[in-house]
């Protein structure tokens, strides 16, 4: 069982609770530095934040009665495995006009089968608000 | 008719070159309290809002639809919805009632109530409110760094010199949008010169922007648009559900994020739905609450010719910005365009913000002259410095920054424009030279800078982004020697690895240390209460040059 944290006893969690920190390759905060940089022994992917650091930020903000914030901090935690180049595409697929409802719940499938079952919810909410409000591809 | 000396004088002051317009409720062109706003209203079934603000849920628009899912805390809404608005708008400014308590009720309400509350305050009852309201303990301040030509070596050298009078976020955009890679890196370099972390963005089109972001050149993001009626959001080209998955983007990549709005911004986009500019922004508000982001920019921002037409106009806009502070969100509150001739108008409308304290008192302060501040000049440029910091004296108010001598100005100037002709020469990027580098140094504006061929600057610019990130940034200044900016650099990109500046209202302090609404929050409670500055700041809030002293006597 995982930990709950709170905002008055853990945060900044850097601070009060560094040892929950690693990067998604697997390294501590202190480990980043100068010379592991130098060395080659840290790079670009070192200096990314984990799902589970997010987990905890989302207890963070839950406990500190940011319902909305910790939600979003889940959806970017299940976003973490995805590359740079496809969440720009997701966002783009978003925007208005851009895709028809089967594209969209074709992305909400693809985020499904990759653990990101929230991101996929808002994806299947925003193709049936699309369609009923004409933001679909060729509504325009 | 003979004419009045008096009154031909009067015509030519400055503040009758302002444009004024009488309120126009049936386009949208009123501040607030029109007769066309919705009154306030929520219906729940098997918690489901299906009635808000005088309409059903079939037919809510893609707006309504966002704020009744996610922006507004359900729970409680039904009794927050019954206390009168009028008893609301007292708690606001009641010493005795704690902001927690009142965000109890106020992030439970709908769009049309929170107007409502708005409508029973005068702009006094507005600051005091705002002083209480204010997320963070301490205000802070924003600047622009910008110039005409898109002058990197002068950008370092404007963003190290913000940094050391102790903005705590500094923000670029372009002249020409192919320069952004070099502005961001400008800022990222110049911004990290000195012993302070700070954080920096580029203002430029949604994909791009998070581009900036994704490659570590930039460490938040603040220009992300919402609307407040369904078609200029339309024509903003987004919807509730693509901003809100961008805002899921941005923390996956540990990047701080706020969004931005404002009264006059759909009305300038031709379609207000008949409403006040006020129950529009409070939609935008209450949508960028359902997103999860922790803040905005609002305040009207380049939208201020709009509200500052029409009465009311200051008003609303402190309005607005107390909105946000009441749904918990961090607020750069605005204070960034030039909208009047007149320095009375122009320094009233900042009191609004300045006295009572925001999180970031201006969302941009112009670090340059104004004919380089590419986002169309601010309220207030670097010739105000001096006023500002007399102000700040003679009332006792932090207004997020403090004095420098000539010498530390010059000082780090200097190493924020060498370090940037460093990395230039290291990525084999176009030569900063010796001149651009002394230029820069001394520079009041892109006018005092050699010209820079641009045509081979935009290509690089292109081929740099596409192949390095801050990572690498961080690499070349130590290559080159500048450990000290090589070691702030790595630091910053270390901060998207924790996640703890992606809450509300966070910023570093001049010791480093993180300070938001989370682990340093505002708990104004009456005198004594709250933010005070401490004898340490205040003496260098004080210093000047050209202050006398016994010796002078």
């Amino acid at each position: 069982m995982k930990e709950n944290l709170n905002v008055k006893k853990d945060y900044p969690i850097a601070d009060k609770r560094p040892e929950l920190i690693l990067t998604p390759t697997g390294k501590r905060i202190d480990e980043i530095t100068m010379d592991q940089v130098l060395a080659g022994n840290v790079k670009i992917d070192d200096c990314r934040i984990s799902d589970q650091t997010l987990e905890y930020q989302a207890q963070i903000a839950e406990s500190a009665g940011n319902r909305q914030m910790a939600a979003n901090l889940r959806r970017a935690a299940e976003l973490t495995g995805f590359s740079d180049e496809r969440v720009l595409e997701i966002y783009g697929a978003l925007r208005p006009f851009r895709s028809t409802k089967e594209e969209l719940l074709g992305i909400a499938e693809e985020l499904e089968a990759n653990g990101a079952v929230q991101n996929a919810a808002f994806v299947r909410q925003a193709a049936e608000v699309y369609e009923k409000r004409k933001k679909l591809k060729g509504d325009k | 008719m003979k004419r009045s000396k008096r009154f031909e004088i009067l015509e030519k002051r400055p503040v009758n070159l302002d444009g004024f317009s009488e309120e126009w409720a049936e386009v949208g062109l009123i501040a607030m309290e029109s007769e066309y706003d919705p009154e306030p209203g929520i219906k729940l079934e098997n918690g489901l809002v299906v009635e808000m603000d005088g309409k059903h849920r079939e037919e809510f628009d893609s707006i309504d639809l966002f704020i009744a899912d996610y922006g507004i805390n359900l729970a409680y809404a039904e009794t927050a919805m019954k206390i009168d608005t009028l008893e609301i708008a007292r708690m606001l400014v009641d010493v005795n009632v704690s902001r927690e308590d009142i965000l109890k009720i106020t992030t439970a309400i709908t769009p049309a109530k929170i107007t409502k509350v708005m409508n029973h305050l005068n702009v006094v009852e507005i600051m005091m409110a705002q002083m209480k309201m204010r997320a963070r303990r301490r205000p802070s301040n924003q600047a622009h760094i910008t110039n005409l030509e898109d002058n990197p070596a002068l950008m370092a050298a404007d963003a190290a010199e913000a940094a050391l009078r102790g903005f705590s976020e500094i923000e670029t955009t372009t002249a020409v949008s192919r320069y952004a890679p070099f502005n961001a890196l400008a800022l990222l370099v110049g911004g990290l010169c000195g012993k302070k972390r700070i954080l920096s963005q580029c203002s430029l089109e949604e994909a791009m922007e998070l581009k900036m972001g994704l490659k570590g050149l930039t460490s938040y993001a603040e220009t992300v648009s919402v609307y407040g009626t369904e078609a200029v959001m339309t024509d903003g080209d987004d919807t509730p559900w693509s901003k809100g998955f961008l805002s899921a983007v941005y923390a996956s990549r540990g990047i701080k994020l706020r969004f931005t709005s404002g009264t006059g911004a759909e009305l300038l986009m031709g379609n207000t739905e008949k409403k006040s500019m006020l129950y529009l922004e409070a939609r935008c508000l209450f949508l960028t609450k359902g997103c999860g982001v922790q803040g905005t920019q609002n305040g009207s921002v380049s939208c201020i010719g709009i509200p500052g037409a029409v009465p009311g106009g200051f008003r609303v806009i402190a309005a607005e910005n107390l909105m946000a502070s009441m749904l918990n969100l961090e607020v750069a509150s605005g204070n960034d365009q030039t909208f009047t001739h007149s320095d009375m108008r122009r320094m009233s409308k900042l009191f609004m913000q300045f006295l009572p304290g925001t999180d970031f008192i201006t969302s941009g302060f112009s670090a340059m002259p104004n004919f380089d501040d590419m986002f169309a000049g601010s309220n207030t440029d670097c010739d105000d410095y001096d006023d500002w910091y007399i102000l700040q004296r003679d009332m006792r108010v932090d207004g997020g920054i403090l004095p420098i001598t000539e010498e530390a100005a010059i000082r780090i100037r200097n190493k924020a424009a060498t370090a940037l002709q460093a990395v230039f020469q290291h990525f084999d990027l176009p030569e900063i030279t010796d001149a651009e580098v002394e230029a820069a140094t001394y520079a009041y504006s892109s006018y005092d800078m050699p010209k820079r061929n641009m045509v081979e600057d935009l290509k690089s610019a292109e081929r740099f982004l596409m192949r390095y990130t801050g990572f690498d940034v961080a690499k070349a200044l130590w290559e080159k020697g500048f450990h000290d900016v090589s070691e702030n650099i790595l630091d910053m990109l270390k901060q998207r690895i924790t996640g703890d500046y992606l809450h509300t209202a966070a910023i570093f302090n001049e010791e480093f240390e993180l300070e938001s609404a989370l682990n340093d929050p505002n708990l104004y409670e009456g005198p004594e209460t709250g933010y005070r500055i401490s004898e340490e700041r205040w003496s260098k809030m004080i210093q000047k040059e050209n202050i006398l002293g016994p010796k002078d006597f």
